[in-house]
């Protein structure tokens, strides 16, 4: 949270003059002697919006024969406009989101498993009578239907319904310890379903080749 | 009609039925017959109260809500990723630091060091990374800090890339667009189109093209798109809850997925119609035109590049075209067609390399091996080294009086009298050297692409393979240009370029070459030259445009028989069952269906079995439905019903109602039949009993059952003697007759 705070003290003193979200881009055509060819000016926006209106400074500095010529060169003005807010925000987000997953995924990667092990060994049903169990899941996918649009065939979730007759037979504890199951079997539900598509598309090379 | 009786309160009687399994093909007959009902009884209802009259208006102008927020959220998040991928790829060159948000274009965007067109990031705000480090921006010293730094962030960018796909959602890989074109056609897979899919995917492909590598986001922007419609059409039962109504905003979201991907509307319409849709009745035409239309507004209003345009090669051109050009235009098709045969061949043959071999077992190694080649070997070439979306831009665009891209080094005329040509169309040496660069950025991507696409991370093949055109297209117009100025008399010219010395843009041929390459990779038409036409907003090339892809589709049709997303299909063994083919062959029905000759046909009976046998029945077949015949003697067919509409029946029966055991009959008719008083009462499933099953009879010729099933888009029908059942024919037998008659082995197709 606090980095979020300094990103933003940031953000606000680094709104610097020099990035307004409107220019006059002026193309001009120069015409010496010799040469012609077309440079680009860009000025601040008049306060009436009129990029026509601005007088551009004629242009010298070309030096022919050890003199330095004025020219006026010929201008189109066109008025462009950007957002730098919403380039802003929107990398803003996209950093911060990277920065999520990645720290979820190495949560995923590192702490997971530790984690893991340890609970394991008393729940572990994993490849029992698929067809009752998809029934049941089909069952328990259709009540949370409109929460979860990709709601998985996972045949493993026998281990899914017993756990959650566990939490209910236990509603004494308080609603915090069934949230957190709730989330925790949502969590091993998805986690399961990932561990399918890896396995569709990394080992059997089913999909997606 | 289907499930006449069903009511709705009926069919919600027991929960899941009307759902599929992963990996099984939909019946969209019985979909569109449970919506038909569906809609029936609301509009029963309407007239009963206010409430019931406000749900039916809802139902009825729940798809155009649905396809405008489908519209409304796909924009949005194709800006969020052409903003950051933008951001992204500069990152790899160096940062603003006043701003670290801003690229490095919007970096320069108010000062006016900035220079005309040509090197980019030329002002004091940027900070390349060798600044940053202390030295100075040019010098072999800061060449190497460059180089060093492009290496590490692609490296890092793909790393993250292929780690987030492998992790979270490993669906997210690939292009999308042949998964897209079966689930479409009709086929579950769950999760292809989920959230953390469309989370990764957005992420990933952004990572994926700031890393430099020969890929674009176009592809994925129509996965992206699909995830949403398939996420929020869950908001609307109507849809969330029938897949093959489902479809219809699927399709109206890929057209919206195209339409953001190139600022072009209508052409995404076409594509949506001309490539991945399935079934598209006009109905989901006018809702993928009012899709695509609010995703391109949306997108068009947050300007993601700052040009007023929400793609980055937007070039305007107002030059009239000669009509001795169709020519080369046709030339450039057949080249076109070439090296899209070249690609696709190449590709699936490394592709199946990487499904057979080991190397499948190193996909994130792969990823960083590319990942590394790609950055070594690009940063020299200047050409390679800019983003391939701004390597298009500068070969479309027409080279202005100080362009200062080698590319426009044309010899320069003293003629003041002419304000407008400055430049004579004589090539000066730097057109040459870049031709050589151009060139070898040919070699380069093409042989990268074919690697590249396919690796696990998000990748799409529009820009790879318009890039490569408009390369190849860069190059002829060079070529004519010079020859035209060179030789002004020849036949060929027929006299149109005498007069004038610039008679030949070599950036239009870019964009023809560019139309003819993705033509014939893709083998689309109509919908390719309405895209290209949108990107450049000159509707006079549209002949010329079409000329190219015509050859192009010609020439790829002539060499190789697939697009790359059909022989992906192929590859993959995915059901889907394509409308384009033709057959002629002589079998019949009765060769096909199952059970063939010998074996016997599992069938239920309509009032004879018990829950036992019923379930004794399900454990050793395998079939996903039963026919329901009067009894075992007779063989007259009843109906059809589904396996898993079956086993979650005897599922709620057992879980919530008592009184019924494993001898209980079951019945499939209306007046069940007398029972002796004490047993338990039978179990009346006429409910999910589908009374109009399709049928043909055992002489039907193949190429009508073909027919039929692209048609209809059925998932089995019943094979019929003299009114007798005889046998089914699945879905999965028309893929495997199909596979057979292409000499293909046919078992491996993906399905259950």
């Amino acid at each position: 949270m606090n980095i979020l705070l300094v990103l933003i003290g940031i953000v606000h003193v680094t709104q610097g003059q020099s990035y307004e979200d409107a220019r006059c881009k002026c193309i001009c055509t120069v015409i010496n002697e010799t040469q012609i060819y077309k440079k680009l000016y860009i000025s601040n926006v008049p306060p009436n919006n009129d990029c026509d209106s601005i007088i551009l400074p004629p242009t010298s500095g070309f030096q022919i024969n050890n003199k330095t010529e004025e020219l006026c060169p010929r201008c189109q003005c066109k008025y462009e406009s950007r957002n730098t807010t919403i380039i802003k925000v929107v990398v803003i987000i996209v950093v911060w989101v990277i920065s999520l997953l990645l720290v979820y995924m190495m949560f995923l990667i590192c702490l997971d498993p530790l984690l893991n092990n340890r609970l394991r060994g008393s729940n572990y049903m994993e490849h029992t009578n698929e067809e009752v169990c998809s029934l049941l899941d089909d069952y328990n996918g259709d009540r949370h239907f409109d929460e979860s649009p990709n709601h998985g065939n996972s045949r493993f979730s026998t281990q899914m319904n017993i756990s959650t007759g566990v939490s209910t037979s236990a509603t004494g504890e308080g609603t915090a310890v069934n949230v957190l199951n709730r989330v925790s079997h949502h969590q091993d539900k998805w986690k399961r379903q990932v561990r399918e598509q890896r396995k569709n598309i990394y080992d059997k090379h089913t999909m997606l080749n | 009609m289907l499930f006449k009786q069903v009511g709705k309160k009926n069919s919600e009687d027991i929960p899941g039925i009307g759902q599929y399994e992963d990996f099984h093909t939909i019946d969209w007959q019985r979909d569109i017959a449970r919506d038909r009902m569906r809609h029936r009884y609301i509009v029963k209802r309407k007239q009963n109260s206010i409430l019931d009259t406000i749900k039916g208006a809802h139902d009825a102008w729940s798809g155009w809500l649905c396809v405008l927020l489908v519209g409304l959220v796909t924009g949005t998040v194709a800006g969020i990723i052409d903003i950051g991928s933008s951001w992204m790829s500069d990152l790899k060159f160096g940062i603003c630091p006043e701003a670290f948000w801003l690229n490095m274009e919007q970096c320069c965007w108010s000062s006016n060091e900035t220079s005309f067109g040509g090197e980019k990031g030329n002002c004091s705000q940027w900070r390349m990374w060798s600044e940053v480090l202390g030295s100075s921006r040019s010098g072999i010293w800061a060449y190497i800090v460059s180089y060093v730094f492009f290496i590490i962030f692609a490296l890092s960018f793909a790393s993250l890339a292929a780690g987030l796909v492998r992790i979270f959602a490993p669906y997210a890989c690939g292009s999308g667009v042949p998964e897209i074109k079966t689930i479409l056609s009709g086929f579950i897979i769950r999760g292809y189109l989920g959230k953390w899919t469309l989370i990764i995917k957005s992420i990933g492909i952004m990572l994926a093209v700031s890393a430099g590598l020969s890929l674009g986001k176009e592809g994925p922007m129509v996965h992206i798109a699909c995830c949403i419609g398939n996420i929020l059409s869950y908001l609307f039962p109507k849809y969330g809850r029938n897949e093959a109504k489902k479809r219809e905003i699927l399709s109206a979201a890929a057209a919206a997925g195209v339409s953001v991907a190139f600022g072009a509307p209508i052409g995404g319409v076409l594509f949506s119609l001309e490539e991945v849709s399935y079934y598209f009745p006009l109905k989901t035409l006018w809702r993928s035109f009012f899709c695509a239309l609010v995703a391109a507004f949306l997108l068009r209003s947050i300007n993601p590049f700052g040009n007023e345009h929400s793609v980055l090669y937007y070039v305007e051109y107002n030059k009239p075209w000669n009509f001795f050009e169709l020519i080369p235009f046709v030339g450039l098709g057949i080249i076109g067609g070439v090296i899209a045969t070249i690609f696709i061949k190449s590709n699936v043959y490394w592709c199946r390399v990487r499904k057979t071999t080991k190397l499948g077992q190193y996909p994130v190694m792969e990823v960083l091996v590319i990942t590394a080649i790609t950055a070594v070997f690009s940063f020299p070439n200047p050409y390679t080294r800019m983003s391939s979306s701004q390597l298009i831009y500068l070969l479309f665009s027409q080279c202005g009086v100080s362009s200062s891209d080698g590319l426009c080094d044309y010899v320069y005329v003293n003629n003041m009298t002419a304000f407008k040509t400055a430049t004579s169309a004589e090539a000066g040496p730097g057109v040459y050297r870049a031709i050589w660069l151009l060139i070898l950025a040919l070699a380069f991507k093409l042989v990268t692409t074919i690697f590249t696409f396919g690796i696990k991370i998000p990748c799409g093949l529009f820009i790879p393979s318009l890039c490569l055109g408009s390369i190849t297209g860069r190059i002829v117009g060079i070529g004519m240009q010079q020859l035209a100025f060179r030789y002004p008399h020849l036949w060929l010219f027929n006299g149109e370029c005498d007069s004038s010395d610039d008679c030949i843009t070599p950036g239009l041929y870019a964009m023809v070459g560019a139309a003819a390459v993705l033509g014939g990779i893709t083998r689309m038409t109509v919908s390719l030259v309405v895209i290209m036409f949108e990107l450049t907003g000159g509707v006079r090339y549209i002949v010329p445009l079409m000329a190219a892809a015509m050859a192009s589709k010609w020439v790829g049709d002539a060499l190789g028989k697939q697009g790359i997303y059909d022989a992906h299909i192929d590859l993959n063994g995915y059901p889907f069952l394509d409308s384009k083919e033709e057959f002629s062959d002589t079998g019949l029905a009765a060769d096909v269906m199952q059970p063939k000759r010998g074996e016997s046909l599992n069938v239920l009976t309509q009032d004879s079995m018990t829950i036992y046998e019923i379930e004794a029945l399900m454990k050793n077949t395998e079939h996903n439905g039963f026919p329901v015949v009067v009894s075992q003697e007779s063989q007259y067919l009843v109906g059809f019903v589904l396996r898993r509409d079956l086993m979650l029946a005897i599922a709620n029966v057992k879980r919530n109602h008592d009184g019924y055991d494993g001898n209980s009959l079951v019945t499939f008719t209306v007046n069940p039949p007398q029972l002796p008083p004490h047993s338990s009462p039978p179990l009346k499933l006429k409910k999910i009993l589908d009374m109009a099953p399709i049928t043909i009879t055992d002489q039907t010729p193949m190429e009508t059952v073909i027919d039929m099933f692209r048609k209809l888009g059925l998932r089995q029908t019943l094979v019929t003697h003299n009114g007798r059942l005889l046998g089914v024919i699945t879905k999965k037998d028309v893929l495997r007759y199909i596979k057979q008659l292409g000499n293909e082995d046919p078992n491996s197709i993906l399905f259950n």
